[in-house]
């Protein structure tokens, strides 16, 4: 499967006449995007506001961030499944509006939504500070459900990012960039002498506003499965994920997933990259066994030297976490794994809820329950009081004075396991 | 907490449904349970199949707790 990614870098975000991209700016027409945004009978109001990085602003409670992209050549369509039909995406060319995104925000869907601050201290902690941004507040009918008011804010978000993806259909990217992934007998042929690398991309699962999506069906349902990774690239997998906000991967990340990127930066040069599996988090220990069972089988099965393995979130689906490490390393195949950390807000706890001793190769993204301080904002987009409820936040948390102290848990991205985030070691 | 509390000479069972975790935090009697959102409970069921379905996993608890063991068990 061979696709090209052409970018059309975003420098700006004005609202205009028309959507469209010129020279670097992306002009949106808010009323059009307010409407198409809110087609749905459930939907109360849709606002729609801009951020930019540097700006005094703070979005709260975020629900996803989405990035607008466009299929200009190939088979199916952005977000195939809930969007576009179901076919398989990943192959042609797909044009990017890097540098903007659509994020979503409104009234609290759980408690595990999250902050983006555009500057300040906070904004050093999310990627999406950096983004020029597009915010869609959505209110929902009164006395919807939660899962109905957690789908209609995904999918108000996903059109959105449709909407805003079709203004670079027709533009210049300013690079474009091919990957690709040949079936797995010519893969292995083309660089026999590389070590045969493989990605075990864990995805969160565990229901009760905690979901992911391939294709439009719910990860929870699938057993492990290949999958191309250009796949991603097109949005064949989506958040629906209310989990908590600084290792969850929004449905931006899932698209420009960077353990994938890197894969792909050295693949040919020294490891051979041959693909994907993704597989679940669910809540009964069958599953668990189930779904690692097959992950390891098919990390056999493709005959891989070596596999990285990211978590998304955190507490039993570490459990999931060792499974798939202990079950790889028994066929005698490497693995790395990646995962973040809660070792409380002295960082003295233990820092994951189950270990192995063949977890010898780890990579943390970072202790999620360090403290920051947020000052105050001249702007606030959404609802400054969620602060109080959050994960990562406590009652007292928002100040009066517009500040916030909470652990980085809650700020979108903080401590993202696919590494998608800033934080780094300092040596000492 | 599993530990804490048998550092005192309380016997205690650890209902979970993560088994391994409980295993790697050294719990000596572990009993396996539903899922993580309901471990004593199954939303599949009605609620009197429910009950039963809980009672039959507190009995179980309560025998583990009076059986000896040499190391850690999962019952």
């Amino acid at each position: 499967m061979r696709l090209e990614i052409g970018e059309i870098l975003i420098k700006d975000v004005q609202f205009g006449e028309a959507t469209a991209v010129k020279n670097g700016t992306l002009y949106v027409n808010q009323a059009e995007l307010a409407v198409i945004a809110g087609q749905d009978d459930r939907i109360k109001s849709v606002e729609v506001f801009l951020a930019r990085p540097g700006e005094s602003v703070r979005i709260l409670p975020v629900k996803d961030v989405i990035e607008p992209r466009v299929k200009v050549e190939g088979s199916g369509n952005i977000f195939p499944g809930f969007i576009a039909d179901v076919e398989t995406v990943g192959s042609g060319r797909t044009h990017v509006l890097k540098g903007a995104a659509v994020v979503t925000t409104g009234k609290i869907v759980g408690f595990q939504e999250g902050i983006i601050d555009m500057s300040g201290p906070g904004a050093d902690y999310t990627p999406f500070s950096k983004t020029q941004n597009v915010v869609v507040k959505v209110e929902p009918v009164d006395g919807i459900n939660q899962h109905d008011h957690e789908y209609v804010v995904r999918m108000a978000g996903f059109r959105a990012a449709v909407y805003l993806g079709e203004a670079g259909r027709e533009a210049k990217p300013d690079n474009v960039t091919t990957y690709e992934t040949k079936p797995i007998l010519e893969q292995a042929a083309q660089y026999p002498g590389l070590p045969k690398v493989a990605y075990v991309y864990m995805l969160q699962t565990q229901g009760l506003l905690h979901n992911t999506f391939y294709y439009g069906v719910n990860v929870a349902e699938i057993v492990p499965t290949f999958m191309y990774p250009t796949e991603i690239m097109d949005s064949a997998i989506v958040s629906g994920n209310c989990v908590s906000a600084c290792d969850k991967n929004p449905t931006y990340i899932h698209a420009n997933n960077p353990v994938i990127m890197d894969l792909y930066a050295e693949h040919g040069k020294t490891i051979n990259f041959m693909g994907c599996i993704i597989t679940n988090e669910n809540v009964t220990l069958a599953d668990k066994e189930r779904s690692s069972n097959m992950t390891a089988k098919l990390t056999g099965f493709l005959g891989v030297d070596a596999v990285i393995i990211s978590e998304e979130g955190f507490g039993n689906p570490d459990a999931d976490l060792v499974m798939n490490c202990n079950k790889i390393e028994a066929q005698g195949i490497k693995t790395v794994l990646i995962t973040d950390e809660y070792a409380g807000q002295d960082g003295g706890s233990q820092s994951l809820a189950d270990s192995t001793p063949l977890g010898n190769a780890v990579v943390t993204a970072g202790n999620a329950n360090e403290v920051v301080e947020l000052p105050a904002m001249d702007t606030v987009i959404g609802y400054p009081e969620v602060a109080h409820v959050i994960a990562g936040g406590w009652e007292g948390s928002l100040r009066a004075d517009g500040s916030i102290e909470a652990e980085i848990q809650v700020i979108i991205g903080a401590t993202n396991e696919l590494g998608y985030g800033y934080l780094t070691a300092k040596a000492v | 907490m599993v530990k804490e509390i048998e550092r005192h000479g309380i016997t205690v069972v650890h209902m979970c449904t993560v088994v391994p975790i409980s295993l790697t935090v050294g719990a000596n009697r572990i009993l396996p349970t539903v899922a993580i959102p309901y471990p004593l409970g199954d939303p599949s069921l009605a609620p009197a199949e429910e009950k039963e379905l809980r009672r039959k996993l507190v009995k179980k608890a309560l025998d583990a707790l009076c059986t000896d063991v040499e190391g850690q068990t999962v019952f």
